[in-house]
């Protein structure tokens, strides 16, 4: 029975346009495959499915097939096969390995390999101690020469006591003196009963301070005291018996010392670093008899310390001894620190600006030349080439040449000088020329504007203004012909904060604006709108030096008082 | 060679399905190295009657005139006929081992006397006839279930709280710390709570009851006895009664989150923390603020007494040191004159001054073992500080000791590992020796007769079995 038995029972019309589908499949698939595949039942729950034919076949004989095949392949083989985990030791041990017997014989026979985990057998490289005889004359040799070390030790600990003591007298004798003078004073001056209270407490506070002292140097002493005696628990001597024992556990150990000094059975009072010391000591002296030690080991060897390990081993144990109260305060100390570093550096950054933004114009020439408006354009514009030379080369390192001439950097100090000012015109001129000159030569070659022949001429400034002339020097001028009260005035480029107290300074210094956000001279002319950029720009430096001179006056009041306190 | 290889690639392992045996105080376990879990886990008791001896589970079943007895002591063997007895019915009864196929691991403590370490290897080598054996000492095993080479093994096993610590893989001897204050003193604690708090309680063993209803505390239990036969021994009914003890300190103990004082007992006897316990005779009993305090005595033995002398006795106070003889007996007496020379100057580091009467509970004594431990080590070995052992599945217990470590050692970064699953937690010490004894690398570590008989037995337990 089939869907199409089904949907005859039921009396439904088969639209057999809307599966073009089934057709095609059926045209496509193999008739002969599609039998194979399907008999039985399989056939029957396939014609079921009726015309909903799935896009993609499910059933894939092809993997059965693989199953199948696997299942009937032969298995690995996996022989369990003798070996021996050391050679020259009759231990036999057995694993699984894979491979039929036949060929791993057959392998076994071709080469006898090792067990593989051998070579993960290694031994530290550790001199052979030498014999008793040869042992003893080395233990003298560096008893001598440790004796002769400690008493070096010796000489330079009592040289600094005797520093010290020195010190500790001298600073002394001061502050009896100086308690004698405060004393005296107090009783000079010691008519109110305040003042004496003072003096005390200041007496007081030096006792206070002294005792600290004292404990101080008690506390040093006895840390030394301690060194002392452990460089002399080393007169328990080392025998032969214990050294050698001592090698054999670092042979046996591989030089893991917490171990060695685990297993140490001589004496319980021998320190790690007491194995240690004896154990590189003689080392060093069994490579240096021999003839082709390795120098640089022999150096490294001889640089162990005992002195210097036993105290990094106190630091570290008073380091793990703080109090949680006491790790939470350094913690916090840390973060303070930080905050103050942090405060510190953006305050010299800060300074810096400042002080560049006062450094800019130089004062130590007259100001004469700048009263002229003239002469301002003139700074102005110098200025303004300065900064967008600065920036430009910040910007691309002065990697690739411009196309358009830029005149050279103009030193702070000559800036104003009107030599520089000419050699400046004579560059615009001849920049400008070079322009005409290449529009020339695209355009009518003859003909020459009346603006060129104007330009050509030496205009004098006066000339110039009659004219209506200005020279853009170094301007970044948008294409095309804009509105001069739509231009945007370079002074504007300021955060929204210094602008909004510009605009209260204009305000109180009743500059007129056009109201409002815009900001602009009601008669936008070119010059208007240069001095109103200036103004912009004068008030906003303004701004700035007041505050800068806030925090100087701040911080001076801060010092100031903490000096005084002092 | 291919397995090998393709193995070392992985794990670096090579199976030779070695035997694992590790014998406990409470129970002995034995499997094949590789796997994951012991094939047998068998109480380390036997019951005797003088001639018979039976071991396994079956000792649970009351049998007239036949005697408990323990194995081992301490995690060490005391009836060295009875342990060869049991090792020698399950390997050929249970296991049935071809003994020339492979060679047997040994996990042992580390307080082990070299003459007992000695009598254990040659009774191997004697009795059985594995090609080769290896003792592993407990803690280093540990270590290996943990894959971590420096780490504090604390191990609250049933007899003893031992901590070990173990660096690169070789448990330190001399830190080493055990104190008695384990399972077996809670089970006490328990008797001594009865014997105190419900003293018309017959504790009647399960084996003795047939049928039971349900009862509260104070009224008699109802229950019909079974038929027993006759002369049952008073070592069968002890033993019935610990693992009675047993179950209730599976069920009902807990720690408290810090130590019981007068100030904080209120909270703890509240209602919410009333748990019910019913004894096999259908009497059933609650429990609230003893719950907390016997866990509590983990931590502080101080605090908690025993009432019944004889229980009193069998504690004495302990601070945990351990005294390890050294195996080089001709050394010894220049080392005890060397002691009473430096006693003057410099007083010994306190692990090897018995004299310091002092109790240490838990965290006094994992935190000694870790004072002890050379600074260089100190701060990976408390942040690797492994717990194992049946008595730290109490709930609560690695928590209280988290932060009574963490307050003790406040420079010092603890960090506790336990095992989440309880039966490994247990069996961790097997499971180690398992992977130590499937690895590659080890093979080379077995010692046989023939090379134990020509380097003798000090050489060999020193410095092969380490």
């Amino acid at each position: 029975m089939s869907a199409n038995d089904i949907l005859d029972v039921l009396n439904i019309q088969r639209d057999n346009s809307g599966q073009p589908s089934k057709k095609k499949a059926k045209h496509g698939n193999d008739s002969t495959n599609l039998q194979a595949r399907q008999t039985g039942m399989a056939r029957e729950l396939y014609n079921l499915l009726g015309p909903n034919t799935p896009p993609v076949n499910l059933t894939n004989a092809n993997n059965n097939v693989g199953v199948k095949d696997r299942w009937k392949s032969k298995a690995t083989p996996w022989t369990l096969k003798d070996f021996k985990p050391k050679s020259g030791d009759p231990l036999t041990l057995y694993h699984w390995v894979r491979g039929s017997k036949e060929l791993l014989e057959q392998d076994n026979i071709q080469v006898q390999q090792p067990y593989f985990f051998t070579k993960f057998s290694t031994n530290v490289d550790i001199p052979d101690f030498v014999d008793e005889e040869t042992f003893n004359k080395y233990m003298e040799d560096i008893e001598v020469e440790e004796r002769k070390n400690s008493e070096l030790w010796e000489e330079r600990r009592m040289e600094k006591e005797r520093q010290r003591q020195e010190k500790l007298a001298k600073e002394k004798a001061a502050r009896d003196n100086e308690k004698k003078i405060k004393g005296e004073k107090g009783e000079v001056t010691g008519i109110s009963e305040s003042k004496k209270d003072a003096s005390s407490e200041v007496t007081s506070q030096e006792d206070g301070s002294q005792s600290e002292i004292s404990k101080e140097s008690t506390q040093a002493q006895s840390e030394e005291a301690s060194v002392i005696p452990e460089s002399k628990t080393n007169a328990i001597p080392w025998t032969y018996k214990e050294t050698k024992h001592l090698f054999e556990l670092c042979n046996s150990f591989e030089l893991k010392w917490h171990i060695i000094l685990d297993r140490y059975e001589y004496s319980s009072h021998r320190s790690l670093e007491d194995l240690k010391e004896q154990f590189y000591r003689v080392c060093k002296r069994i490579y240096s008899d021999d003839a082709n030690g390795n120098p640089a080991l022999i150096d490294s060897l001889g640089s162990f310390s005992k002195s210097k390990e036993v105290e990094r081993k106190q630091y570290l144990e008073r380091l793990l001894k703080r109090t949680p109260a006491e790790i939470a305060e350094e913690e916090s100390l840390v973060i303070e620190a930080r905050r103050f570093e942090l405060a510190a550096k953006k305050m010299l950054v800060e300074r810096s600006n400042l002080l560049t933004l006062l450094d800019s114009p130089q004062t130590s020439q007259s100001v004469q030349q700048y009263q002229s408006s003239q002469g301002l354009t003139n700074l102005y514009n110098n200025l303004m080439i300065m900064d967008k030379n600065q920036k430009r080369r910040q910007l691309q390192n002065q990697s690739s040449p411009s196309h358009d001439p830029i005149p050279p950097p103009i030193p702070l100090a000559a800036s104003s000088s009107i030599r520089k000012e000419r050699t400046f015109q004579t560059h615009l001129q001849q920049h400008l020329s070079n322009l005409v000159k290449q529009n020339q030569s695209q355009g009518n070659k003859n003909e020459i504007s009346a603006i060129h022949k104007l330009l050509m001429k030496r205009l004098t400034a006066k000339e110039e203004e009659a004219y209506g002339l200005h020279y853009h020097a170094n301007e970044r001028l948008t294409p095309g012909v804009i509105l001069r009260s739509s231009q945007r005035l370079p002074g504007l480029q300021q955060r929204q904060s210094v602008l909004k107290s510009v605009t209260s300074v204009f305000t109180e210094l009743d500059i007129p604006t056009a109201g409002g956000t815009s900001w602009r001279p009601v008669m936008p002319t070119r010059k208007a709108m240069a001095k109103y950029d200036e103004l912009l720009r004068a008030v906003v430096a303004l701004l700035e030096v007041k505050k800068g001179r806030d925090k100087l006056e701040a911080e001076i009041q801060l010092i100031r008082s903490q000096k005084g306190l002092e | 060679m291919a397995s090998a290889n393709s193995n070392a690639n992985v794990y670096g392992g090579d199976e030779i399905n070695a035997i694992i045996l590790d014998p406990g105080s409470l129970s002995t376990r034995i499997g094949y190295a590789g796997d994951d879990f012991p094939k047998i886990i068998t109480p380390s008791y036997y019951a005797a009657n003088g001639k018979k001896h039976i071991f396994g589970d079956s000792i649970n079943v009351p049998r007239a005139d036949f005697d408990i007895k323990p194995i081992l002591k301490d995690s060490v063997i005391e009836d060295w006929d009875a342990a060869i007895e049991q090792y020698h019915h399950y390997f050929d009864k249970e296991l049935a081992l071809d003994y020339k196929e492979q060679p047997i691991f040994i996990t042992e403590p580390i307080w082990t006397s070299a003459k007992q370490r000695q009598t254990l290897v040659e009774n191997i080598y004697e009795k059985f006839d594995f090609p080769a054996l290896y003792l592993g000492r407990a803690p280093t095993c540990v270590s290996f279930q943990q894959g971590r080479p420096n780490c504090l093994v604390v191990n609250i096993g049933h007899d003893t709280v031992s901590v070990t610590a173990v660096i690169d893989g070789i448990s330190l001897l001399k830190n080493s710390m055990r104190t008695h204050y384990s399972g077996q003193y809670l089970s006490d604690q328990l008797y001594d709570l009865f014997l105190n708090k419900f003293p018309s309680l017959t504790l009647d063993a399960k084996y003795k009851i047939r049928t039971k209803t349900p009862t509260k505390y104070p009224e008699p239990p109802v229950f019909t006895p079974r038929e027993l036969p006759k002369n049952i021994t008073k070592s069968f009914d002890d033993y019935q009664k610990e693992l009675l003890f047993h179950e209730m300190k599976e069920t009902l103990l807990e720690a408290p989150d810090k130590q019981i004082t007068d100030e904080n007992s209120e909270s703890y006897s509240k209602d919410e923390n009333r748990r019910a316990f019913e004894l096999p005779n259908g009497q059933s009993i609650e429990l609230a603020i003893e719950r907390y305090e016997m866990a509590d005595s983990l931590f502080e033995p101080n605090n908690y007494s025993f009432t019944n002398e004889t229980l009193a006795n069998k504690y004495s106070v302990e601070n945990g040191s351990l005294t390890i003889d050294s195996n080089q007996d001709d050394y010894r007496p220049l080392k005890r004159a060397r002691k009473n020379e430096s006693n003057q100057s410099t007083p010994p580091p306190a692990a090897t001054e018995p004299s310091v009467a002092e109790t240490r509970g838990l965290t006094q004594l994992i935190s000694h073992v870790l004072s002890t431990i050379d600074i260089d080590l100190r701060a990976s070995v408390a942040h690797n500080i492994i717990v194992t052992g049946g008595a730290s599945l109490i709930p609560q217990v690695t928590e209280r000791l988290y932060s009574e470590l963490s307050s003790l050692n406040p420079g010092l970064k603890i960090r506790l590992h336990a095992v989440g699953n309880s039966s490994e937690r247990v069996n961790q010490a097997w499971i180690g020796a398992s992977v130590l004894a499937s690895l590659g690398t080890f093979h080379q570590m077995w010692v046989t007769k023939e090379e134990y008989d020509e380097a003798g037995p000090d050489k060999i337990l020193n410095q092969r079995f380490r």
